[in-house]
């Protein structure tokens, strides 16, 4: 195809259609002129009819460019256009007819160039409301069209295209052969005319005003066709336009298309509500199922079930029952009903499943729509929906209706699948809440973990007579692994380490204490025991029944090379003596705190002040150390840890803990994880 | 994992202990002896033989119980356990608070 581009298809074809229509006019006012006057025009008739057969074909271009830029047309407004052509052609009509009306007998009104005239002008306005009203059918009648539709309109087009040359062989006389072509087409017209998809789309009111359009369009096409039939005078119209194969069949078409649509719609209005319902109910499902946004709550899904399922069943009242963690029943929505008669009504509803009772069948009732009949001065019947998750009831749904067995299977089939997903809705929508909560615990113990973390000191005390270094890990986000150092004076210090029972948040808890505790008795001055016995007091006050913590405490005389020892439950501090090249465990007996919470306690503390000498070393831990397993289920143990310094003695206490630590990991696995906190302190002396 | 049978066996409660006793599963040994101590039982032996292993959240809990025990003159021991286990308890010094001894014979006679 050759592109023309910058040339306005429809003015121009509005302007061609006024040429061709000019020059028809003007050609059969010669025409009339010459047998007036008895001149041979010499135009023949043949010339007439291939411009009204341009004229058709330009108002046909005109048209079907103007509808394709307008397709987001709706129907209402096409019918509408349709029935305003109509109605403007009919009032010019009768317009025409009023001027010859007044015009009585006089001259003017025999005048032939005007009749002429007019009936062109009636022609031409006949034309336009036919072919474009037949465009418009052909987008009404494609609409949700099939492949099949399709062709029916392509072959009607090619007809009725042929229609237009079937002048030329017919000559414009009535014969059988115009008979047959004119059966044929108002057939093909009548086929296409049972396609009225568009017709259940319309509202209830649009389809009344639908119907109003409907009836102007056959009122003018009736009018207009009679009007036609009327120009047979062969003295007054020379040339006949009308009596046209093509123009008397669009007329059937136009016809029987807007009769039809007209009924159809007429019949199809008490239906229209029901369809009008199907589609809220489309509506509704595409909201519940689109409900699952974060920013909507559970609440909201809730209520779009409700008003769905009442608009679905015509329920005359309805409440919604939710069940709460605490295992209460919370009325979460209600509609149209008090709390007095929804009261009265759960009573009904719960004899009545006496009734029914079949003690076995208890957990199936809960799971399935149940329809009962009710004995109440005002409702009749009520159906019982559980809303279920995983199987598991969240809640009960309960529509309500004034008449008896108010609830047939379409709308108990409707609901189980709104209620299906909304329940589904609501699901989501906990999962997400959980998560984000989760999302809210895991910030927390993060921070949990910022603030124990500054619990354990950055820097420890110590003096140039030793040096130490230290080390602590948790299982968990948090532990209960706890060291700290104090400094007396310029040659005593005070090391301790404790490990509180169990591991975790609690342990967590407990370990601040200790470190509370520790930080205000130690500044009194107190011996390992005394310091001992007054923390066994104190938490005794705070810890949990079942809670303990062990500790090992030193107290650190540089200036006399000693360091005085108590240990309260926690596993034996190990010690390499440099003399004997030798590392063991220092042998003190002692209890948890927190384990015998009376004086006896301190019957069980015991404190020994042992020497030191350059190049000794201590190694302070927790119990996670030794108890952490291989792949083989293996513990680390004490052998190991003491044969380890041995090896590892003669570097600086920082070297020592790390050896010490990364020797532990190994041992563990590179993947393998320790299930306890462990902790390391290691003081070696100068 | 742990696995805790009961058996009654003239005038004793006996609480076999089988696994390992940690912060998870703790509260098992927690229900078992609270139950007994519930029941009116007046003699409990702990039956360590196949315990593995025992956190400081399991030796809490027997921990927990020992005031219990001398105010209600219930007659609590133990016996079975093996070196490693028996170190915790001492470590601890739970042993200087608590019944124990190596096997059921001794448990019983002394």
């Amino acid at each position: 195809m050759i592109k023309l581009p910058q040339i306005n298809f429809g003015k121009l074809s509005l302007l061609l259609a006024i040429l061709v229509w000019l020059s028809l006019l003007f050609v059969d006012l010669v025409r009339l002129f010459g047998i007036l006057n008895d001149i041979d025009s010499g135009i023949a008739i043949e010339f007439t009819w291939i411009l009204e057969i341009l004229f058709f074909l330009m108002v046909y271009v005109f048209y079907s460019n103007y509808i394709s830029q307008n397709s987001k047309n709706e129907f209402l407004n096409l019918i509408w256009r349709v029935a305003s052509t109509g109605l403007f052609a009919v009032v010019v009509s009768l317009l025409i007819f009023l001027f010859y009306g007044s015009l009585g007998e006089s001259r003017l009104a025999q005048e032939p160039f005007l009749r002429n005239l007019f009936y062109h002008i009636n022609f031409a306005l006949t034309s336009i409301f036919l072919i474009s009203s037949a465009l418009l059918w052909k987008h009404l009648i494609l609409y949700q069209k099939s492949k099949r539709v399709v062709k029916q309109w392509q072959a009607y087009e090619v007809a009725m295209l042929g229609a237009m040359f079937f002048i030329f062989f017919n000559q414009n006389t009535l014969d059988y052969s115009f008979l047959f072509g004119l059966v044929l087409l108002i057939g093909l017209g009548l086929v296409l005319s049972g396609n009225l998809k568009w017709i259940p789309y319309l509202t209830f009111k649009e389809k009344w005003k639908s119907l109003l359009f409907l009836f102007i369009i056959l009122i003018s096409c009736g009018f207009l066709f009679i009007q036609i039939q009327g120009y047979t005078n062969k003295t007054v119209y020379p040339v006949n336009l009308t009596d046209n194969l093509f123009l008397i069949s669009l007329f059937g078409f136009i016809f029987s298309y807007a009769l039809f649509s007209f009924l159809v719609t007429l019949f199809n209005l008490p239906t229209s509500s029901v369809f009008e319902q199907k589609l809220t109910e489309a509506i509704s499902f595409q909201r519940l199922s689109q409900s699952i946004k974060p920013e909507e709550n559970e609440d909201q899904v809730l209520d779009i079930l409700m008003d769905s399922c009442m608009s679905a069943s015509y329920a005359d009242a309805a409440w919604l029952e939710m069940a709460r963690e605490d295992l209460s029943i919370d009325f979460q929505l209600e509609r149209f009903i008090d709390a007095k008669t929804r009261g009265e009504l759960i009573a009904l509803i719960k004899e009545s499943k006496i009734s029914i009772g079949k003690p076995d069948e208890k957990l199936s009732k809960n799971v399935n729509i149940q329809e009962l009949r009710i004995d109440h001065p005002r409702f009749e019947s009520a159906l019982i929906i559980p809303l279920l998750i995983n199987k598991i009831p969240i809640g009960r749904m309960i529509l309500i209706k004034e008449v008896k067995d108010g609830f047939n299977n379409e709308m108990i089939n409707i609901i189980s699948t709104f209620v299906s997903q909304a329940c589904i809705s609501v699901e989501n929508h906990r999962l997400l809440n959980q998560a984000i909560l989760n999302e809210r615990y895991q910030e927390e113990l993060k921070i949990a973990q910022r603030v124990q973390k500054a619990l354990l000191p950055t820097k420890l005390d110590h003096n140039d007579s030793f040096n130490i270094s230290a080390y602590s890990n948790a299982a968990d986000e948090v532990g209960g692994d706890y060291y700290d150092t104090f400094k007396l004076d310029e040659d005593r210090f005070v090391l301790i380490i404790g490990d509180v029972s169990g591991k975790g948040t609690s342990a967590a808890f407990h370990m601040a204490q200790m470190k509370g505790i520790f930080q205000s008795l130690i500044q009194l001055n107190l011996s390992p025991t005394d310091f001992l016995i007054k923390a066994n007091s104190a938490l005794s006050k705070c810890l949990g029944r079942n809670h303990f913590i062990t500790v090992s405490i030193f107290l650190i005389n540089t200036e006399r090379k000693t360091f005085c020892h108590a240990r309260a439950g926690h596993v034996p501090t190990l010690h390499f003596n440099s003399s004997a090249s030798k590392s063991e465990y220092l042998e003190i007996d002692g209890l948890g705190l927190g384990i015998l919470r009376n004086k006896l306690y301190e019957n069980h503390v015991e404190e020994k002040t042992f020497n030191y000498q350059t190049g000794d070393t201590l190694v302070l831990y927790t119990d996670g150390v030794i108890e952490a397993k291989n792949h083989q289920g293996k513990q680390f143990g004490f052998e190991r840890l003491r044969s380890l310094l041995e090896i590892y003695n003669e570097h600086n206490s920082k070297e020592i803990q790390t050896n010490l630590i990364d020797s532990l990991h190994h041992f563990v696995g590179g993947d393998g994880k320790i299930d306890d906190d462990y902790s390391m302190m290691v003081v070696k002396f100068n | 994992m742990l696995n805790i049978k009961g058996l009654q066996e003239n005038g004793y409660h006996i609480l076999i202990l089988e696994g390992e006793v940690d912060a998870s599963n703790s509260v098992l040994l927690d229900e078992s002896i609270q139950k007994l101590i519930a029941d009116g039982s007046e003699a409990i032996l702990i039956d360590g033989k196949r315990l593995e292993y025992i956190s400081s959240a399991g030796l809490g809990v027997f921990m927990s119980y020992l005031e219990d025990f001398q105010e209600k003159n219930i007659d609590f021991r133990i016996f079975g356990l093996s070196e490693k286990v028996l170190e915790v308890f001492k470590i601890l010094g739970l042993h200087q608070l608590m019944a124990i001894f190596p096997d059921k014979q001794t448990a019983l006679s002394s």
